[in-house]
Parts: C-alpha cells; sequence; structure tokens
C-alpha cells in the first residue's frame, strides 16, 4: 500500500468499494484483536470520550513571519452552484452501521487504514476543495487563493473565523505543523513520512492568516497536491516515542462540522454536531450537515445489516447488489412504501476493475493468446444473467475522467470464431478435452480472487471460457493474502480492481520502471518501450489540455497491449431509506458515492431529517396501512455514453 | 475350497448389531447413499446417458468430452445434452437422447433470460431441489458434495487412526519416558486451536482435497490416541501378551497380532462418530470460506448461500435435511455398533 495507488493520495478522493471491502475483510480479520484488547481492564477503565484537553502543550515557539511578495492576484470562488437544498432542515439522529470497529482513532500510523477513517478525516477540512459538480476550486479554510509563476506554489488567505472544535482558531502555524507532524518518525507512517517529504517542500507563514505551500516541483493540478489539511499543534505538542499508543483513542480537534462525542469500544461511535460551527453559512456549506447526531453501530455481518434496518435500527442501506434491489426489497416495509428507494446515477472516476493477466507468464506472451483470452470472456452473460443487466460493461480502465477518458475504446467482446482465429493463428489446436493446447501447453490459468459475492460471476466465466477452449482454475484467498499473491506477481490472471483518484495513474500499473519486481502496482508487468514514452511525457506534462490528450493515447495503447480485460461498472447508486429522510433536487452531485454520506466536506450532508413525516409513517405502521412503493430514480447526472 | 468361517463371537456381534433395527437401516441407508454417490455420474449429470445419432449409440457419460460437432451441431465444445434432446425431440428424425433423471451437473449453471436464480423446485424442469444462486442445481450439488464430503471424512479417519492408533499403542506399550514424553507433546499441541491454523494455513494457500486432509490430521489424530494408549496399557498386562513375551514373541508382533485385535473394538466403536465429525468440520470451513476452492460443489458452501438468500427456502432446507439424515444416520449406526460391542453384554452378575 506503500506506493499510493490503492491508498488514494489524497484522502478525500473518490474510494472504490473493492477496496472498502479489502479493509472490511481485513479488519474482520484483526477483530479477534480487538476482542483481546477489550478484555484488558486497565486498557480503558473509563469508556467516555476523553475530553479535548488531554494534551495541551505550552504555546509552542512562534515560527518567523515572512513578507508577503508584491503582485499576487487572489482568487475565490462564489459563483459556482450551490447543490444543498435550502428546504433542508436541521435535527434528528442518523444510525449507520460499521462492520467492524475500528481498531484506533488515530488517523496515521499502525492500523489507521480503515474504512472508519474516513468518518475522522472528513471532518478535518483542507485549505480548499473540489466542487463535485464543477470540478473547480472551491473555499474551505481558506477563502482566497493565488498561483505562483512559478508553479509550485500556491498562496492561501485563511479563513479568520475558522476554529478547531476546542475554541482555538485555526492559524498558518497548523499547517506549518502539518509537515513537522507528517515528517515526524513518531507516528510510524513511513508513507505519510515520505509523501510530505517528497512532494511537498515547505509551507511559509506571512502572518497568522496568510501562508503559501511549496510543493517539490511543479506538477499538473497543483491544488490537489497541497491543498492540505491543519494539524493541532496546541493538541499535539512535542510528539514523542509513546505517540502510537498514547493517541489510539485521543479525539482530535477538528474543524468540520461534526466530532466524536462518545464511544464505546467494540459496539458504537456517535458523532455530534458542533453548536456553532464556524462555517455554517459559507456558500458551499449552507444548508449541509442537517442532522444533529451521527451514530456508528457495530453490525458485524451484512445479511444481518439488513435485517436491523428492515427493524428501524439503521436509517439507510445500500442496495447496490442486485439481489438486494430485486429480490430482497420484495419486503413489506418497502412495498407499503415505509422505506423509499432510490436510483441515482453518477458520473464519477470508475474503478479499473477485471482481469489482469501476468504478462511475464509464458502463455501471455504472446498477444493473440492474450487476445483470445479477452474474447473468452463473456462478461455480457454474467452482466445480463447474473447481475441482471444492472451493471456495465467497462470498456477501458480510465472511465469517467472526462477529458481524459478515451470515449472510442471498446472492450473486447465474447466471440467464439475470434478466439478460434487467434488460438488457431498462434499455433494452438484444442485437445482431446475441448481445451487449447501446443507441445505440453494446455491452456488452463489461475484466477485469484478474494471476495465471496464474486464467486457467482466466476463461475459463469468459468463456464463459458471452457466452450472457448480455455479453463479458468479459480482461487479465492483471503483479502490480504489474495493481495500479497498479486503484487508479488505470482499471479497468473488477478481478478481485482483499483481505487481512483481524480486524475488518471499510468506510471503505477503500466511504467516498465514497475515491472518485473515485487510490491509494485504493475501487476501485469507491462514493459513496453513506447508506453514508457507516453507516460513519461504524460507525467512531466503541465498543460491541462496536452495531458488529456497524453491520458486519451496511454488508454489506447493499454487496450492494444491487451493484458488487462475490463468487467464491470457500476456508475450509480442505489440506497434503501425510510420515508422521514429527504434529499434535494438532484438528490447527489456528479460525484456523489453514497447520498447519506454525513461528512464529506464534498458531496455529504446533503440530506435531512423530517420529524413530521416520521410521525406520519409511525402511525401508518401502528394501523398497518401503506403509502405504496416509492422508487425514485434520478438520472441527471447519467453518463452520457450510457444514455 | 476353505470356507470363510468368522468366528462365532464376531457372528453374535453381528446378530446383535443387526438386532438394533435403528442401526442396522441406517447401515442400509447409509450404504445406499453411499454407493448411489458412488455412481453419481449415471443419475444426476448434465451429460446424457445414452445418444442414439445417425444409427450409431453413443455413451458420453464417462470419458473425454464429445464436442458439439459430434452431433452435427455447430460448436466445437462440449455438447449440450438438454439442448441436443430438444433439438432431436423437435427434428423427429429417429435420434434420441436418454438423459440421467437430474440432467444438470455440479457445475452446470442453468441461466434463463428474464429470470434470476435462485429458482425454486420445479419437477418440470427437473431441478427436484431448486437451484442454487448461480442456477446450479441443488439436488446435483448435494450430491457431489456428498461424495466429497464422505470420501473426505474417510480418508481423514484414515490418516487419524493411523497415525493415532500406532503412537496410542506404542505409548502404552512401552510407557515410561517414551509415554511420558508423548504426553507432554500432546498436551502441547492439543491447546493449539486447531480451527485457526487451518484458516491462517487455507488463506494462504488453496488446499486441494489431500492437502485439506493432511492439514486436518495434523491435529485430528490426537483424540483416538488417549484412548488406544488407555486400552493398551490395560491389554499389556494381560497374562496372554506375558504369555507371548515367554514364548519370545518380539514388541512388534505381540503389538500388532496380540494387542491391536483386542482393541478394534473401541476403534469401530470410535470411527461412526469419526466420520460425522469429518463431514461437519468440512462442512463448517467450507461454510467459512476456508475449505475446498470454489466452484467445488460442498455442503457448507450452499448453507452460506442458503443463510445470505433465506428467502430462496429450498436451498437452506435441502442442505439441512440432508446433513441431518447424514449425521443422524451415521450417530445411529455408531450407537448400534458400540451397544453390539459391549463387552457388559455377555458378563452376568448373579
Amino acid at each position: 500500500m506503500k506506493n499510493g495507488a490503492v491508498m488514494p493520495i489524497n484522502p478525500k478522493s473518490t474510494k472504490d468499494p473493492d477496496f472498502k471491502a479489502i479493509l472490511i475483510f481485513f479488519l474482520i480479520a484483526l477483530s479477534l484483536l480487538i476482542t483481546a484488547c477489550d478484555g484488558d481492564p486497565s486498557a480503558d477503565p473509563d469508556r467516555r470520550a476523553e475530553t479535548e484537553t488531554a494534551k495541551v502543550a505550552a504555546s509552542p515557539a512562534r515560527r518567523p513571519r515572512q513578507t508577503l511578495p508584491e503582485g499576487i492576484v487572489w482568487q475565490t470562488n462564489d459563483t459556482d452552484p450551490v447543490f444543498a437544498s435550502p428546504e433542508a432542515v436541521r435535527g434528528g439522529t442518523l444510525h449507520e452501521a460499521l462492520l467492524s470497529f475500528p481498531l484506533t482513532f488515530r488517523t496515521v500510523g499502525p492500523d489507521s487504514n480503515s474504512s472508519f477513517r474516513s468518518a475522522i478525516l472528513d471532518n478535518q477540512l483542507s485549505l480548499v476543495g473540489i466542487h463535485p459538480n464543477t470540478e473547480k476550486i472551491i473555499p474551505e479554510l481558506a477563502t482566497h487563493w493565488a498561483f505562483d509563476d512559478d508553479r509550485r506554489t500556491m498562496y492561501f488567505k485563511l479563513d479568520k473565523r475558522a476554529r478547531w472544535s476546542d475554541g482555538h482558531p485555526v492559524t498558518a502555524d497548523d499547517f506549518a505543523y502539518t509537515l513537522d507532524f507528517m515528517r515526524s518518525e513518531h507516528i510510524v507512517a513511513p508513507w505519510y513520512n515520505d509523501y510530505y517529504s517528497r512532494e511537498i517542500e515547505r509551507v511559509i507563514i506571512y502572518d497568522d492568516h496568510t501562508l503559501a505551500v511549496v510543493a517539490a516541483r511543479p506538477v499538473p493540478d497543483l491544488h490537489l497536491r497541497i491543498a492540505i489539511a491543519p494539524t493541532p499543534e496546541h493538541f499535539y505538542g512535542q510528539l514523542g516515542d509513546d505517540f502510537v499508543m498514547a493517541y489510539n483513542w485521543k479525539i482530535v480537534p477538528n474543524t468540520g462540522a461534526y466530532q466524536i462525542s462518545d464511544f464505546e469500544k467494540g459496539r458504537r461511535v456517535r458523532f455530534k454536531r458542533k453548536a456553532n460551527w464556524w462555517a455554517e453559512d459559507r456558500r458551499y456549506f449552507k444548508h449541509r450537515f442537517n442532522v444533529d447526531t451521527v451514530v456508528f453501530t457495530v453490525v458485524r455481518d451484512f445479511n444481518l445489516m439488513w435485517e436491523y434496518f428492515k427493524k428501524r435500527r439503521l436509517d439507510t442501506f445500500a442496495l447496490n447488489l442486485p439481489a438486494y434491489w430485486h429480490v430482497k426489497s420484495k419486503t413489506d416495509v418497502i412495498e407499503k412504501g415505509y422505506v423509499e428507494r432510490i436510483w441515482f446515477f453518477n458520473d464519477t472516476q470508475q474503478s479499473a476493475q477485471g482481469l489482469w493477466l501476468n504478462l511475464d507468464r509464458e502463455i501471455f506472451a504472446d498477444r493473440r493468446v492474450r487476445y483470445a483470452f479477452a474474447h473468452a470472456m463473456n462478461i455480457e452473460k454474467v452482466i445480463d444473467q447474473v447481475l441482471r443487466g444492472d451493471f456495465y460493461r467497462l470498456e477501458h480502465g480510465f472511465m469517467g475522467y472526462g477529458d481524459y477518458s478515451n470515449p472510442d475504446i471498446r472492450a473486447r467482446r465474447f466471440d467464439l470464431g475470434k478466439v478460434e482465429a487467434l488460438m488457431t493463428d498462434a499455433g494452438w489446436q484444442r485437445g482431446t478435452d475441448g481445451i487449447w493446447a501446443r507441445g505440453d501447453q494446455r491452456f488452463a490459468v489461475e484466477v485469484t480472487y478474494s471476495l465471496e459475492e464474486h464467486t457467482a460471476r466466476l463461475v459463469v466465466l468459468r463456464e463459458e471460457a471452457r466452450k472457448a477452449g480455455i479453463e479458468l482454475e479459480l482461487r479465492r484467498l483471503d483479502a490480504t493474502a489474495a493481495y500479497k499473491k498479486v503484487l508479488e506477481k505470482k499471479h497468473d490472471v488477478a481478478w481485482m480492481g483499483w481505487s481512483t483518484s481524480l486524475r488518471p495513474q499510468y506510471w503505477e500499473h503500466f511504467h516498465s520502471a514497475n515491472a518485473h519486481k515485487p510490491q509494485t502496482n504493475n501487476i501485469t508487468n507491462t514493459d513496453d518501450p513506447q508506453m514508457d514514452r507516453l507516460i513519461d511525457a504524460y507525467r512531466n506534462s503541465l498543460d491541462a489540455g496536452q495531458r488529456a490528450a497524453l491520458s486519451r493515447q496511454i488508454q489506447e495503447k493499454i487496450h492494444e497491449i491487451g493484458a488487462f480485460v475490463p468487467t464491470f461498472m457500476v456508475p450509480y447508486v442505489r440506497q434503501a431509506y425510510w420515508r422521514w429522510w429527504c434529499l434535494p433536487d438532484p438528490a447527489g452531485t456528479r460525484h456523489t458515492g453514497d447520498l447519506f454520506d454525513p461528512f464529506s466536506s464534498a458531496t455529504g450532508g446533503l440530506f435531512w431529517y423530517d420529524a413530521e413525516r416520521r410521525t406520519e409513517t409511525e402511525a401508518a405502521m401502528k394501523g398497518d396501512h401503506g403509502f405504496g412503493p416509492v422508487t425514485r430514480i434520478d438520472d441527471t447526472y447519467k453518463m452520457p455514453s450510457l444514455r | 475350497m476353505p470356507r470363510f468361517q468368522l468366528n462365532p463371537l464376531t457372528r453374535r456381534k453381528i446378530r446383535r448389531f443387526r438386532s438394533i433395527r435403528r442401526g442396522w437401516w441406517s447401515l442400509v441407508i447409509f450404504t445406499f447413499m453411499m454407493v448411489a454417490a458412488l455412481a453419481a455420474e449415471l443419475w444426476v449429470n448434465d451429460r446424457a446417458l445414452v445418444v442414439r445419432y445417425q444409427e450409431n449409440f453413443y455413451f458420453p457419460t464417462y470419458g473425454a468430452p464429445l464436442p458439439g460437432t459430434t452431433f452435427g451441431l455447430d460448436y466445437a465444445y462440449e455438447t449440450d445434452y438438454r439442448d441436443l434432446s430438444r433439438r432431436f425431440t423437435a427434428a423427429g428424425e429417429g435420434n434420441w437422447v436418454l438423459m440421467p433423471p437430474v440432467p444438470y451437473g455440479p457445475y452446470s449453471t442453468d441461466l434463463r433470460d428474464d429470470l434470476f436464480p435462485p429458482f425454486a423446485p420445479d419437477w418440470h424442469q427437473r431441478h427436484f431441489f431448486g437451484t442454487d444462486t448461480v442456477g446450479r442445481d441443488v439436488l446435483a450439488r448435494l450430491v457431489y458434495g456428498f461424495r466429497i464430503a464422505i470420501f473426505f471424512s474417510l480418508g481423514l479417519l484414515v490418516v487419524n487412526y493411523a497415525i493415532g492408533v500406532s503412537l496410542g499403542c506404542a505409548m502404552g506399550y512401552f510407557g515410561g519416558r517414551f509415554d511420558l514424553f508423548f504426553q507432554r507433546l500432546i498436551e502441547i499441541w492439543s491447546n493449539v486451536p486447531f480451527l485457526y491454523v487451518i484458516i491462517i494455513i487455507s488463506s494462504i494457500a488453496v488446499p486441494n482435497f489431500w492437502i485439506l486432509v493432511l492439514i486436518m490430521a495434523i491435529f485430528g489424530w490426537i483424540g483416538i490416541t488417549w484412548t488406544m494408549r488407555t486400552v493398551t496399557y490395560k491389554e499389556r498386562e494381560r497374562d496372554y501378551v506375558l504369555a507371548a513375551r515367554v514364548l519370545g514373541a518380539s514388541h512388534g508382533r505381540i503389538i500388532l497380532r496380540h494387542i491391536l485385535p483386542n482393541t478394534v473394538a473401541v476403534i469401530v466403536t470410535y470411527a461412526p462418530f469419526s466420520v460425522s465429525s469429518g463431514i461437519v468440520a468440512l462442512t463448517s470451513l467450507d461454510y467459512l470460506g476456508f475449505g475446498l476452492p470454489p466452484p467445488t460443489p460442498s455442503w457448507g458452501e450452499l448453507l452460506a448461500q442458503g443463510w445470505t438468500y433465506m428467502s430462496a427456502w429450498w436451498i437452506v432446507a435441502s442442505v439441512v435435511g440432508a446433513m441431518v439424515v447424514t449425521l443422524v444416520a451415521v450417530t445411529f449406526i455408531g450407537e448400534a455398533v458400540r451397544e453390539a460391542l459391549d463387552p457388559k453384554l455377555y458378563t452376568t452378575y448373579e
């Protein structure tokens, strides 16, 4: 994970569901440890949240102030459309479920990379954010910003009203401290140590509310790289060797709308909305983050979550899986309309899910064999007959990146005739068992995967591939074991998806610098000089138009090499929610991945609670009369290619 | 020609066993299930039993797959016999296909347009127990899963008993430091939480049938060792053993020819219960997803599906029903064996 492909560089960037699932599985495995920890009476006798004043350091020495250069052209953004609804009202409690309790509340260091971390990080605002519909820069902690001509420095003016949750003002020193903190060896986070040393050079302070962040070198989309979050120096003070243990369960002051108010280890975490949050009237935060309380309860089984949801112990439930949307939804509370459903299409970066062929395997050295393999994968049948036509065919690994995506590439379709032609051309013949063979070689390859839910899809692919004369041996491994096997390039074919980032990342996956060695993300061992040249050009270019053109070219090249067989994409979210939860119109944004995300500073907190509707619904439930089923389909942001 | 003659004591035990009707009928049913499972290809299979095509007979059940071209179809992969049967019937040229009673294999998916599995039991489609969530026939998965489970557990039994019985005998017979050493070793060994170890091992490397047997045997031999040790201790002090030693018999001969036959009753009594625990162990590992790799037919996997799709009652009902029948049958057999071999039966206290 240290090379930053599975772990998004910006912790707030969109997360791929597979990545979450991997983490969840990992956490389940480790939940045994939690139980062990719970048994220790000295671990935490007082289970209430510790106060935020746990460690108030003496006021740190003031950092030197420099003089602001002349001629800075300040920019801001108060003209982009708002996306929250003015009808939203405050109040209510949202109940959500966690598959396992986090191992720590730290966001850096050992065991911190859990799915729960985003709940904490989302309440930690950055200097600036990205508008979820226009993708332009919008203010968060900084109200104004400016680019320097050196293309690696950005100036920021902080919002003077910005406050930490303990009342301290947010100052430029807190950003300088972020670098000290992230570079400290005491946090035991080599990836962060490295990132904050190599990518960000320094923070320059001009006064308490004006600063500049300097990247190590000119990079495209500079604001994505250096819009760092502050770290409360008054809270951490001097770090020591005991950091990892001492801060496991500390509640760190934050700048977002919610803060953890109390928790019970292994059971639940409660977040409360701040009474007078400093940013609640800001243009892009207004009418958002409406619920008073958000409670995360541990429910260690997905099926059980569904049962809890139907019993009103959870407020929302994700219905992305076809079985839930089509079959399990045929239940009383939905038929009677106490629970409503929404199918919301988004237009966001799609995870590169599919089959990754290891080119270092002798069998895949021949491009014709790779093409034949792709033509033997009956993805359409899986979509139509297993996934109920709900998923869409992923045409290539980088869809949904706007200009950076090549709309002309089409994935190779299931075609027995083409398999026949390609294999015969490559000198193979069908053996007595119907499988292609050449000499003592047989076209039987191992497919490594980890998610149990995917077995059904692979079983159908396997049956269809047999028709094409290719034998797939399915190998399901535990998520971490599968991940390790693939990163060590010991697989024939890996069935997996990568998380996404705002712009496509090619160097990690397709550059020869990462081929033929373990622990890199070039799991296909792609080693192609032309590809290297394209990727280098893409990485070195600072011009958005040129980068987009190169990106489209690289995607063509990936298609031509044929080591990646794209499978599915899910360009939407489907959720069920109790009737008293309201959503704006449109229900989310172009990049929304969860309509009931309570915290995300970019897309979260748009929903609200309607107490009247709750009374009305509960009365109806008592009288056993229904409202009729409600399914809302919102295709405002449906991908143009799917219309 | 010498006639095979059982000794009268054994005959009496068999008579006694047969007289316990519950156990006897369980054995009959269980034997029938084993034979049926062994011949599963003949009655649960997606390959036809007989195909009559252009004056020729084909028997595709065993052997290499016949490509569709054999029967004048336009594809080179294995013939879809259900489809072939429909075509022949429609064409009416005197060709015919005889399918097994359950025309589905454990791997074949029966998917239909506009309908989505799991499908409920359907007499007409010959899905007698319905299909699972991928559209595979539940009965076919049950039968082939049973075959794997029962041979897994018999294989496990053989390996466990081979280790456990020989070590237990040796400990009981030699006693002394040898015994002490292995007692301590077993105590330590038996404190290793074996299920976790198996889960850890099989999450790193996907085990195949024999590797899984071996992994489970690493921890499975302990139980019988204790029993054998105790029994041997008792037998060792009997006069016939001393007599054999006086006659100059070697240790090996004494253990194998004299002691072991006298402890066979114990081994036989324990065996059926070991079989059922083997089946349960494999099923639970498969349920947790750490057993044999998918898509191997397995009861545990069906059970997991049943839990995920509670509304598809036929999945969970079939597999629970099959488990109940099997485990009850094995347990009844075990009880009857124990009763038949019970030495107390022949002792009279007057």
